[in-house]
């Protein structure tokens, strides 16, 4: 579906990321595969090292830890914040909602309307999309979109098709009504019939955990994990997003009467190296404009890579230049969508260490 | 056809290839190089293949009517 927005703008990005770090190297003795060849997946999936959070972390914690960082320096004020998103594949509870526990740490006013959205690795792209909708009401002048996951904590770390490529991470984003006319436009997309193909099969209503869904089992490519853990079907991950993003992109730009040398940066989902690099050739994007070094430093933590890709590839620059992105999410649901807006001239664009 | 032969023989790692040999007998025989047979399939070929398809292919020239069928 495509969308069109106009008088918004998105006016601070703040990336909070877990302090620990772990090396490839570190787990490469838990996986069921011989050195060489785990080392042979690393040069060419760009894994290296990546950041998670201790046992004790929850979503919460990252997101107020980061919200007090912006109002301790006044980068954020309380009173402003009319809505509070979350996006999130890893809340705190099944109920109450996450972004309703964050508003009671924070203690902010009865007036800030609060919400969970399920979604994971398009998750920027939806949160983006719902606060620019919240932005079309008359009483909503500032959003804060939250996109955090901890699913480290949820993938076996005898699992070496998924564990070495999961980060986790929160970012903060600030999106607001904006003077000058800047027109935005999106996309979105879905397959449900494809829901399996990311998923955690145990622990909700449908399949509740017991003592049965905690068992370890071997699958056909020597990876274990539980009916608990993450489990991703590479190969039918990996066809989905050659074959659906390209022409997704080609239609956004040709519906925004963009050209691809138009855009300055292609920030996209971060899923690994390899991923990237052929995605970049198959849309004929020159690799320096679609930055593929996240999963490398950090790991791949879900619908916060885009706006950590930003804050990290290009920081402080965006505080006093304006680039024209194409911004786009890929994968859990499945969900696939994008935007090309500009950015720039931001109160702040910087990563924290939680 | 020769350019086949060649492209798999550098994802499998060896100097040359031939149709009976058994896919799971090569060293670099991996989800890797599995990984990377889909890639080529896809940018090269047009064809979109899956692990399942490819493991079940048994030897080269069996994954090489998959692959340009």
């Amino acid at each position: 579906m495509n969308l069109l927005f106009k008088n918004k703008k998105i006016s601070g990005i703040l990336t909070v990321l877990p302090s620990k770090e772990v090396l490839f190297e570190d787990e490469i003795e838990n996986y069921n595969f011989s050195a060489a060849k785990s080392m042979k997946l690393k040069m060419a999936m760009g894994y290296n090292k990546h950041r998670i959070v201790d046992e004790d972390t929850s979503v919460s914690d990252l997101c107020v830890y980061g919200l007090r960082h912006l109002l301790d320096h006044n980068l954020l004020k309380k009173e402003d914040i009319d809505a509070l998103i979350l996006v999130t594949q890893s809340p705190d509870y099944f109920m109450p909602a996450t972004s309703s526990v964050i508003h009671g740490e924070l203690e902010l006013g009865r007036d800030v309307f609060c919400m969970d959205i399920n979604q994971g690795c398009a998750g920027y792209i939806v949160g983006l999309i719902q606060s620019f909708m919240l932005l079309e009401q008359e009483q909503i002048n500032k959003v804060v979109l939250l996109n955090a996951d901890i699913l480290s904590r949820k993938v076996s770390k005898r699992d070496r098709n998924s564990n070495p490529l999961i980060g986790d991470a929160a970012t903060i984003t600030i999106v607001e009504k904006s003077e000058t006319p800047n027109t935005i436009y999106g996309t979105i997309k879905m397959d449900g019939s494809s829901s399996d193909a990311l998923m955690i099969p145990a622990g909700g209503f449908k399949m509740p955990a017991n003592a049965e869904t905690s068992v370890m089992h071997e699958d056909a490519a020597g990876n274990f994990r539980s009916l608990e853990n993450l489990v991703m079907k590479g190969d039918e991950v990996f066809n989905f997003v050659q074959t659906e993003v390209p022409p997704m992109i080609e239609e956004l730009l040709s519906y925004a009467r963009q050209n691809k040398d138009d855009i300055d940066w292609y920030m996209f989902h971060q899923p690994n190296r390899f991923m990237l690099n052929k995605l970049a050739d198959k849309l004929g994007v020159p690799h320096a404009k679609m930055p593929s070094n996240i999963v490398e430093n950090f790991g791949n933590a879900s619908g916060a890579t885009i706006p950590t890709n930003i804050s990290y590839n290009i920081g402080k620059e965006l505080e006093n230049k304006q680039f024209r992105f194409c911004l786009s999410g890929f994968g859990v649901g499945l969900t696939w969508g994008a935007l090309l807006m500009d950015i720039g001239n931001v109160d702040f664009n910087e990563i924290i260490y939680y | 056809m020769e350019k086949i032969y060649e492209e798999l023989a550098e994802l499998l790692e060896v100097d040359n290839i031939n149709d009976d040999d058994v896919l799971k007998e090569f060293e670099a025989w991996d989800s890797l190089t599995i990984l990377s047979i889909i890639a080529l399939a896809s940018e090269n070929y047009n064809k979109t293949l899956l692990a399942k398809d490819i493991n079940g292919a048994e030897n080269v020239g069996n994954l090489i009517a998959l692959i340009t069928a």
